[in-house]
Formats: C-alpha cells, structure tokens, sequence
C-alpha cells in the first residue's frame, strides 16, 4: 500500500507549522514599513476568506458565490462599532453622515454598537445567524449544487443594493468611515503598526487550527459523505441539512471574522464588500489553490490578491483576462488546483524512492 | 403474532402510472424473505416506499407496531432499516475504513460528532465486520478503487456498523461472479441468524440457497407468497416469471 505523504495528517500539521512560523517572520523582515505591514495583513483576511470557502466548498461540496455577505456583515458591525467609539453617547450620538442625511436620533439598530463588545459579538453573530437561517432553509428544501450557488448568488445581490439603499444607516456607497482606530479598552489598534498584523495572525491562526480540526473530527467525516453522496447519508440515519446548515454558518462565521479584521484593518467598509465580482474571486483563489486543501486556498488567496497588485497595474482591465485564463486552466487540467499538483508530485516521488530504497511498507518486487 | 415490518395495502402511482397496486407484505423477526418479480414489478419501489424515500399514494407501513408511513428518510433509519441500494452507494472518494466509520452512526448529533476525534470505541467492531465481508485488508483503500463485488460487500458492511435490525438488501448479487455469489450467500446466511433480511433479486439459482419465504411480485401486486418449493410449483409463477425458463 503506497501512503502519499501528503494525505499523512502528522506531515500536513508540520507544514502548517511551517507556514504559520514564516507568517510569524513578517514583521520582522517587512520592518518599520508599516504600509506594506498593513497590506500584508490584508492578505491575512483573504487568507481567513479563503479558508472558510475551502472548508464549505472544497469540504462540504457547497459552493457558495455569496461568502461576500457574511464578510459584508461583519465588516459593518466592526465599522458600526468602530465609528460609535470615536462619537459621545451624550453630546455627540449621530454620526456625521446621518447629520448630512438629516437624520436626527441615532436609528436604534445602532444602539446596541455604543458597546464595543456588543458590537462586535452582533458583527460575528449577524452574520452567522444569517447563514443558519439562509442555509436552513436551502438545505431543508433540498436545494444544492448549482441550484444553492445561484441562490448565494442573488441573495449577494439583495444585500448589495440593500446596503446602498439604506442610506440614513449604511450611507449608501459611500460606506462607512470610522475616523479612529480600534479601541480595545485602554488600547489602540492602529491599522498601521504590528499590533494589528498580530490580531489579524491570531485570527487566521485559530480559524485555521479549529477548520483543520473540524475536518479531522467523525462531523468533518460525515460532512466529506454527504459531499460524496448525500442519499447514502441519509439512509444511514444522518440529518444531512443539518450537517450542510452547520458547516455552511460555521464558514460564514469565519468569514465575519475576516470582515471584522477587514474594517479594522482599513476602517473603511462599502458596499463593495457585498460586490459579486469579489465572492466570486475568492471561488477563484481557492479554485486555483486547490479547493480540498485548507492551506492551499489560503496560498491561492496569497498568490492571485499578490499578483493583482503587482500585476493588475500594469495590465489593467487585461488583468481579468488573464486571471480568467488561469482559471480556465486549472478547471480544465488541475482540478485539485495546485495542490493537486503537488499531490501528485509528492506521490510520484514517494513511491519512486520507496521503489529505490524497499521501503517496508511495500513489498519489494522481484524482477 | 404480528410481524416485524407490515405493508398493508399499498398503492404508488407516479401520475396516471399505477406501480405498486394494493401490495401486502408481512415480515418476521430473524428470516430472509426474497422479493422476486420480473424487471418493473416495483421491487425498488417497494424498497423506497419503505425506506421513505417515496411516500405511498395509499396504504400503510408499520415496523414494530409503530406506524412509519411517509416519515422521512433518516428517522426510519433511525427506526432500525438499513438499505443497500440497487445501484451500490457508497463513498467513493472515502477510503474503506472511513465508509465503514461513517456508517457507524450510532451518534448523529453534528456537535457531538464535531469533538469526536477517535474510533477507538467502535474499532473493534469495525475489523469484526471488515472480517465477516472479508475487506479486512482493503480498509486503506480508497472505495471508488473497489471491484464491483468488493463494493457489493461494503455496502453489505456499512449496514452492520450501522447496526440495524432489519436489512433491506436491493440486487446484492447483480454482477458478481459465481465465486463472489457464493460467498455472498454465505455472508447472508450468516446474517439471518442475528437479523431480518429483505432480498429483492430475480435471480431464483440465488433465492434458492438463501430464502426463508419468497414473495413474487408482478406488475406492483402480490403473485404469491411462500417456501421456495410452493414458488417454484406455482402455475402462475411459472407463467409470469420462470415461464421463461421452461419455454
Ligand atoms: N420515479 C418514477 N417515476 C415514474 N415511474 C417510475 C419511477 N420509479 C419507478 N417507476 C416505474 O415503476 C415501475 C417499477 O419500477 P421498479 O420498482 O424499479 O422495478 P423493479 O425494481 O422491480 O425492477 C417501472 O415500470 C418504473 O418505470
Ligand atoms: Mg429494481
């Protein structure tokens, strides 16, 4: 029996290991240019966005072109925090957009962001009671494939036009921009210095060690089933729409922690957030990364929002064509995206010196 | 005595098309019963009536004295029915070992499962059954990689981790060769001594080493019902269904 290393979950722990230690070096190597340290840790974000569509759609074979509006939730639940934190909740309660729109009592939905944890409890917990309910719903009525991705889809859509029709609340496109940094009691999260290249390092730390940790676990199994055949499940005795509502809210709620870390990060939150065109990048980071592997969606994350900022400026609109390209590419030849490759690679080299060296696990052949 | 599963009066009709029409079915603890029937008599239907993967136009189901007529899927597996299916699913992409620990599912409570991280309370039971359908050595591989009789037996297998009483087996045999059957046979009548087994097949060579009672179905309604020597004599029978052989 040939094991690839690469299925061999002790080798993948280290090489997480790995990846994490080298995030860990970035600060140090980047230096006191904290405009490329603020940029960095927005990748951070991407990274925690990719994650959370690879355990959903690379694991639980849901794919989901909305993952855009529980980040969009979240982002605006820590803006909506984070603008209160620089007002007064005696002399100074509206903020100044709400003045331009001639709104004269703070409209009650924003009452309870007065309180930073409160805030940002609703900003993770919105977002993910949206996905139960959305998801419940789907999933009970037996909606999936194709059919699910489109409703995402049009729900992204709702949210997007939504957020630029409530003006009074959201200030339309013009969005949300909260004039101070992150306070965290006496603390200030200032988006251009390490302290928030270390929140955002936490947080794609857990999320990552807690998704790894999902997959590994007997729910993470039955989640893989019900990706491969969802009838067989059934009919041994599991609610799978209520595995599919479970692992969809639980993405969704790692997409809200990127969406607060997001706000936090550039205290600046539109409807941009809620963009199509964005959902659907994040399919195609974790497309190319390799949709199975929680690491690679984080890399192909990493490698297309990387390559938009050196490249995308130089080749401007033709930038899509060729990321459009590359997509095409992996569907058509890697399907595993480039983690399949290296599975591969991985694999032929495994057995090439297991054939060489006899390894014990492989009965030598006799020629 | 009343039996362990009852079919009472059972109709289906998909539209205007009448597939099982007023079908009766009494089953009792620890036997097989054989469902035969020409291709189209709503065997599979039959199955999938039972299994709440249909719900009857008409009629009743009761298993155990509780009545699980059109209850959803998982909560009459959960009732004590594993099915194996005409068409063999199971988790191609899983390795054997991880389609036997799935259908291990004693424990269905998604947070529960979600700290579960260990099949040491059940790995016992999981070589025993990978002995007894003899993928004992198969466990690391990938399942999509089976043979199709080894698929057959895994299948077979997933029912026993998952530990119901009453086995619904569609086509168990189709496709395999004269060795697979025979040892398949021997695995069932293994099986009819701890469970009760429904066997859809038409295949009568077969029905006749594993059958308790056979119950030939044509056209969705009951032809007759009995030993397999009250079968194989049946004039009707003969015509419908093993006229064939004679002719
Ligand atoms: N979903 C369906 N819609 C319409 N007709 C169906 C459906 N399922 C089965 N049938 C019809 O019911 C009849 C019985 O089918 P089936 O139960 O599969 O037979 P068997 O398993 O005995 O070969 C067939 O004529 C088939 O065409
Ligand atoms: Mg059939």
């Amino acid at each position: 029996m040939r094991i690839n290393p690469y299925n061999n979950v002790k080798y993948q722990w280290a090489v997480y290991v790995v990846f994490f230690i080298f995030l860990a070096c970035i600060p140090t190597i980047v230096g006191d240019d904290v405009f490329l340290l603020n940029q960095l840790s927005t990748y951070g974000v991407y990274g925690i966005l990719a994650l959370s569509l690879s355990l959903c759609w690379g694991f639980g074979g849901i794919l989901n072109l909305g993952q855009g509006i529980a980040f969009g939730l979240g982002s605006y639940g820590m803006a909506m925090t984070m603008q209160l934190q620089s007002q007064d909740i005696l002399e100074d309660r509206i903020p100044p957009f709400m003045l331009n729109n001639a709104v004269e009592t703070l409209p009650a939905i924003w009452e309870p962001f007065w309180n930073a944890g409160a805030g940002i409890s609703l900003a993770l917990i919105v977002p993910t009671l949206f996905c139960l309910i959305f998801g419940g719903l789907m999933f009970w009525g037996r909606v999936s494939g194709p059919f699910f991705a489109i409703m995402t889809l049009a729900m992204l859509s709702a949210f997007y036009t939504i957020f630029i029709d409530l003006q009074y609340l959201t200030n339309g496109v013009n969005g949300i921009t909260p004039p101070m940094a992150l306070e965290v009691g006496p603390y200030l999260v200032d988006p251009y210095s390490s302290v928030s290249f270390w929140v955002v390092f936490v947080a794609l730390l857990l999320c990552t060690v807690v998704a790894k940790l999902i997959t590994q676990s007997k729910f993470g199994l039955i989640v893989q089933a019900q990706k491969n055949d969802p009838e067989r499940t059934r009919f041994l005795g599991y609610n799978v729409a209520l595995y599919e509502t479970i692992i969809y809210a639980f993405s969704g709620f790692i997409a809200a922690i990127a969406g607060c870390c997001f706000a936090m990060l550039t205290q600046y939150v539109s409807p941009g957030q809620f963009d199509v065109g964005f959902s659907i990048s994040m399919v195609i980071w974790v497309a190319i990364g390799g949709r199975a592997s929680l690491l690679w969606g984080m890399l192909g994350a990493f490698m297309v929002q990387g390559a938009q900022s050196y490249l995308g400026d130089q080749f401007l609109s033709t930038w899509l064509l060729i990321l459009g390209f590359f997509f095409i590419l992996v569907v058509r030849f890697l399907p595993g995206g480039l983690a399949g490759l290296v599975e591969v690679i991985l694999g032929y080299f495994s057995s090439n010196s297991s054939g060489t060296k006899g390894s014990n696990s492989e009965p030598k052949r006799v020629d | 005595m009343a039996g362990m599963l009852e079919l009472k009066n059972l109709n289906k009709n998909f539209d205007a098309v009448h597939v099982i029409n007023d079908f009766s079915l009494e089953v009792f603890e620890n036997s097989l019963c054989c469902l035969v029937g020409p291709n189209g008599a709503g065997k599979t239907t039959t199955l999938d009536l039972i299994t709440g993967r249909q719900a009857p136009s008409s009629g009743k189901i009761i298993l155990n004295g509780v009545d699980i007529t059109g209850k959803a899927e998982q909560a009459i597996c959960r009732l004590g029915i594993g099915r194996k299916f005409q068409i063999p699913a199971i988790f191609r992409e899983l390795s054997v070992e991880q389609n036997l620990a799935v259908a291990h599912s004693i424990e269905i409570n998604p947070i529960k499962n979600i700290f579960s991280f260990s099949s040491k309370n059940y790995k016992t039971k999981m070589d025993e059954i990978a002995d007894k359908v003899g993928l004992s050595h198969r466990l690391p591989e990938m399942a999509g990689n089976l043979s199709h009789g080894e698929i057959q037996w895994l299948e077979i297998g997933m029912l026993l981790m998952q530990d119901a009483p009453l086995l619904l087996l569609d086509e168990p045999v189709a496709g395999m060769t004269e060795g697979e059957v025979s040892k398949t046979v021997d695995i069932l009548n293994e099986l009819k001594k701890i469970k009760t087994l429904i066997v859809v097949e038409h295949d009568m060579g077969f029905v006749r080493r594993i059958a308790d009672v056979v119950t030939v179905m044509h056209m969705g309604s009951l032809l007759a019902k009995g030993s397999i020597e009250q079968i194989e004599k049946n004039q009707e029978v003969r015509n419908v269904y093993l006229g064939t052989e004679d002719e």
